[in-house]
């Protein structure tokens, strides 16, 4: 029991439940101690560390320690605390519990050492970050949260489905790597994990719900959904051809709607789908060092995203708007935010001296060194508009571009830029000292990020990058417009399918109940005194009370009964 | 963008065709290694074909006006 209660996720899940005893003015404390305790089991819990039990008859591994599920306990744990600083100031209960669910879910889904296990962590996700999304109370964030919570019902059911039908083909619930081979089961579980993943064209519901959640849910969701499916993926995936180009195509499909949206939340959301793009693309190269890298860039790519999702949080609550057509202008009224956006700006381009550089340079590279040039091209292609979107124009169409803004800009709470600045010191800490990263992967590495060549490229990519925006920079100018996306399809269906599968099975329903009451009403009528009808010889005039037929009719039944069995004997 | 900050980003640039030249003539992983500043060349191409590509999608196929789905 004691063990069971020390497994990271559940120590998170444990928290959520516990939060509503805790006073209000001490809970957003509370909330940050245990992804503390957490951090701490997931740092002194060794290689090999199982926590077993029994369900139904099956045996479960509810937590199994290795370094691949180490390096994501960590970034993980981390950025439940991160994102608790950052949501100090918010005292809504609600949120704060479903957070902590959320986080608990994606521990739970990485150290989940069967596939039963793994489903309920992943259910729980679903559930805690729907939440988040609804949280905000308003008409977008409601429809927005039911399409969100229904495209992950899909999700978890597809995953499921795969669960049980592996289970029923090879009797194994262990979580473990699958060979190449597109079985109904295998297939199952990766269009499962591909939801979660926001693999196009499964990705509407991510850049659908994250920039209409709540300013502090939003952080949260830009860690853990997609992460904890790339964990998987990497897990159960690796050297899956099909995901190097669903890869690359979620890479250059992710920057190319960065650039068409004017949304900076938006900006964001689509660009964590060509992020997860580069991990998925490595993850199909499966090679350790592409392994390596998908695992660095998932973690390099918790932190700048987290902080880049803080930035723009805080400039929403600052001014109460994220569309850009009414902002520009706020460098001198928020200053060190445009500071700290930079940093993880910086990073998710792969500058050299930030995290992304360290991360992002190996993903590319194990393309190249797996003699898959045409995927290492279309990942470089994808980082110019990583650049181009989340380094450029989201910042200088927020930050400059007008000389000024007449828009009130309210005073952001202390402990969003202590968040923040811990996020903008991971991100420097890890691009001067990539080592302390490498350290923790799954496997060796024999790779240098810091080489002339290296430096050479990024470099070179940049500057002429930099050069064409500042050239066509007026062609991405903000404008109060939306970007249709695939989920074009299901919202515009929607009302026909709501009206075939509901409101005319609902009418349906309506006319048989109707139809079925009239039958009843005639019946009761006709049977409340039958010699009316069943003896026409009788007094009309005989009423019920005062005359009982009751004998008459047996016998009548009885007789006509004999006559039938007679006719059908007889004949 | 001042014109200090012009010439700041230009010497960088110099500077790296400098190393491409000297230190990394001889390096050939890649068949654009051939290619003179191949890198400075795909960004820049890369960039504007990001632009036009995005703009053309943009304006032709999936803008629509804010209120579109209510």
């Amino acid at each position: 029991m004691i063990e069971f209660l020390t497994i990271p996720g559940v120590i998170l899940i444990a928290g959520a439940f516990l939060l509503p005893f805790i006073p209000e003015k001490i809970r957003p404390s509370a909330f940050l101690v245990f992804p503390l305790l957490a951090l701490f089991v997931v740092f002194t819990r060794p290689d090999g560390y199982t926590v077993t039990g029994e369900f139904l008859n099956y045996d479960l591994v509810m937590m199994q320690v290795d370094s691949l599920s180490r390096v994501f306990g960590i970034i993980f744990a981390i950025t439940a605390f991160v994102a608790g600083v950052y949501a100090f100031h918010m005292k809504e209960l609600g949120q704060q519990s479903n957070a902590l669910l959320y986080a608990g879910g994606a521990l739970g889904v990485t150290y989940a050492g069967d596939l039963l296990t793994l489903v309920i962590y992943w259910e729980l996700m679903a559930i805690g970050s729907t939440w988040l999304i609804w949280a905000r109370r308003t008409k977008e964030s409601d429809g927005a949260g039911m399409r969100y919570l229904i495209y992950h019902i899909l999700g978890g059911g597809l995953l499921f489905s795969g669960i049980l039908w592996h289970l029923a083909t090879t009797g194994s619930l262990a979580v473990e790597t699958i060979a190449q081979e597109y079985s109904v089961a295998n297939v199952l579980m990766l269009l499962g994990i591909c939801v979660n993943a926001a693999v196009i064209p499964l990705h509407t519901w991510l850049a659908d719900a994250y920039p209409k959640a709540t300013i502090t849910g939003s952080v949260f969701m830009s860690a853990f959904t997609t992460k904890s499916a790339v964990y998987l993926l990497i897990r159960m995936y690796p050297g899956w051809d099909v995901l190097i180009w669903f890869g690359a195509g979620m890479a250059i499909y992710g920057v190319l709607y960065a650039v068409i949206c004017k949304d900076i939340r938006e900006i964001l959301a689509y660009h964590i789908i060509s992020q997860v793009g580069f991990m998925v693309c490595g993850i199909g190269i499966g090679t350790e060092m592409a392994l390596n890298g998908a695992t660095a860039h998932a973690y390099s790519h918790i932190l700048y995203k987290s902080l880049l999702f803080m930035g723009t949080g805080a400039v929403l609550y600052a001014t109460g708007t994220s569309k850009m057509v009414h902002l520009g202008g706020l460098f001198r009224k928020m200053p060190y935010t445009f500071g700290l956006y930079m940093v993880g700006a910086l990073s998710i381009s792969g500058i050299p001296l930030f995290n992304g550089f360290i991360s992002k340079g190996m993903t590319i590279d194990a393309a190249g060194y797996a003699g898959n040039e045409t995927a290492m091209l279309l990942l470089l292609l994808a980082s110019v508009g990583t650049w181009l979107s989340v380094g450029l124009k989201l910042p200088y169409f927020t930050w400059f571009d007008k000389t000024e803004n007449d828009i009130e800009v309210k005073k952001l709470p202390l402990n969003m830029y202590i968040a923040m600045g811990i996020a903008a010191f991971a991100c420097i800490f890890y691009g001067l000292f990539p080592g302390t990263l490498y350290v923790y992967l799954p496997f060796e590495v024999n790779y240098q990020p810091y080489t002339i060549y290296h430096l050479v490229e990024v470099i070179q990519i940049s500057l002429l990058t930099f050069l064409g925006f500042w050239l066509l920079k007026k062609k991405m100018a903000p404008e109060l417009i939306l970007a249709l996306d695939v989920d074009w399809f299901y919202r515009k269906a929607a009302p026909g399918v709501r009206k075939v599968l509901v409101t005319k099975v609902d009418a349906f329903y309506d006319r048989v109940e109707d139809g079925i009451l009239t039958i009843a009403g005639f019946l009761t009528k006709k049977f409340k005194n039958p010699m009316l009808w069943l003896n026409p010889f009788t007094d009309k005039k005989n009423e019920a009370f005062r005359y009982s037929p009751s004998m008459e009719v047996v016998m009548s039944f009885i007789i006509l009964s004999f006559l039938v069995l007679a006719i059908v004997y007889l004949v | 963008m001042k014109k200090i900050h012009w010439i700041i980003l230009g010497i960088l640039f110099v500077i790296t065709l400098g190393f491409e030249f000297t230190t990394l003539a001889g390096y050939d992983s890649h068949w654009w290694n051939a290619i003179p500043a191949f890198y400075a060349i795909f960004g820049f191409v890369c960039c504007v074909s990001i632009v036009y590509v995005a703009k053309f999608i943009a304006k032709n196929i999936v803008n629509r006006d804010i209120n579109y789905y209510d």
